[in-house]
């Protein structure tokens, strides 16, 4: 009644609830303190947005069948303190700029300027000047950027230590049109 | 000994296995996806995910956003890639084209995609969406995959505990 295997199966089955018991109250407290901490309305302040658009003829710059590709990088201000999005159960944050823009009437896009990964409380703060995107932006279809309109926004994910994977966006949208701009 | 309690010990491994298939498979239906529970098996998506990091998968949202984590696979290649969404294109007629980049790469994914191209189809190529994550865990099963002797250890150990273990 008592062998080995039927001990180790206690045993285990013990471990395993206990576990699921210890996770799902890691997971209640972590998201109950984002909440308590208002992460989901931290407002950021991306500012002073210029563009710089030139023309790429590689497949990694979105060329194809050897077609050149407007390509668009940008320049920004962004301000934004993200310590609310520390608690005992972070990992680490990944906040990423990106501007939603219509490529035609029928295709909507949302693509990524910049990111970056925050692996303490102490680094949380993001203040930059006229920082040059880390990614080069090329459009899915044909068109040209110019006389798009984007809306940039900050959004934010946080990787636990276990658990869900929570997203979120900060408040302060900002808006541009792009313009006839031929300097690299 | 005899032969009734011999069956029986019998029907109660078949009995754990036909049970551990059906659960995996329920699962599969519910998050419809056809792993639902991956191991990670590379370092590109770190610090966030580590080799032999377990994570959970849900299918059933017909469309990404960006900054999703989501596993894929390229057609023609049967290793399930965990990466991040970057951007997506989406023409709202159940067409949506992703480009995804894994946050430890310097560069995007398109190397990695199938002949030439340079999108990703929601539909046909990703498996599934990140949503839960636990640390650590799947090391045992790329332990058992990449050691043969381990693979047959375990076999026999199941075998000889079903067989041997009393009651």
């Amino acid at each position: 009644m008592f062998s080995l295997v039927q001990r180790f199966q206690n045993v285990s089955n013990q471990a395993f609830s206990l576990g699921i018991i210890m996770v799902v109250f890691i997971m209640a407290s972590s998201y109950y303190q984002l909440i308590n901490n208002n992460a989901f309305s931290i407002p950021s302040n991306i500012d002073n947005v210029k563009t710089l658009v030139n023309v790429r003829t590689s497949r990694y710059f979105g060329s194809q069948r050897g077609k050149a590709k407007e390509n668009m990088k940008i320049r920004f201000d962004l301000n934004t303190d993200l310590t609310p999005l520390f608690n005992w159960n972070t990992k680490q944050v990944f906040v990423y700029l990106t501007a939603e823009y219509n490529s035609t009437e029928k295709v909507s896009s949302e693509v990524t300027f910049w990111d970056k990964i925050i692996k303490s409380k102490e680094d949380a703060v993001v203040d930059v000047n006229d920082l040059r995107s880390k990614y080069s932006i090329w459009d899915i279809e044909d068109g040209k950027f110019d006389g798009k309109d984007l809306v940039f926004k900050l959004h934010w994910n946080v990787q636990p230590w276990v658990g869900l994977l929570t997203y979120g966006e900060t408040i302060g949208n900002y808006t541009l049109t792009v313009e006839n701009n031929d300097n690299v | 000994m005899n032969l009734r309690s011999e069956l029986q010990k019998l029907l109660n491994v078949c009995f754990l296995f036909a049970s551990a298939y059906m659960f995996w498979q329920g699962l599969a239906i519910a998050t419809n996806s056809a792993s639902p529970i991956v191991v990670v098996l590379s370092g590109s998506m770190e610090p966030a995910f580590q080799r032999g990091d377990i994570l959970f998968l849900w299918n059933r949202n017909s469309f990404n956003q960006v900054g999703d984590v989501v596993v894929y696979e390229v057609e023609g290649k049967q290793i399930p890639i965990v990466h991040r969404v970057m951007r997506q294109h989406n023409n709202q007629v159940n067409k949506q084209f992703l480009l995804t980049k894994g946050d430890n790469n310097a560069g995007n994914d398109i190397s990695l995609y199938a002949n030439k191209k340079i999108y990703l189809s929601k539909s046909k190529e990703v498996v599934g969406t990140v949503k839960g994550y636990f640390p650590q865990l799947g090391y045992i099963t790329i332990w058992i995959s990449e050691n043969q002797y381990a693979k047959f250890a375990l076999l026999g150990m199941l075998g000889l505990s079903a067989l041997l273990g009393g009651e």
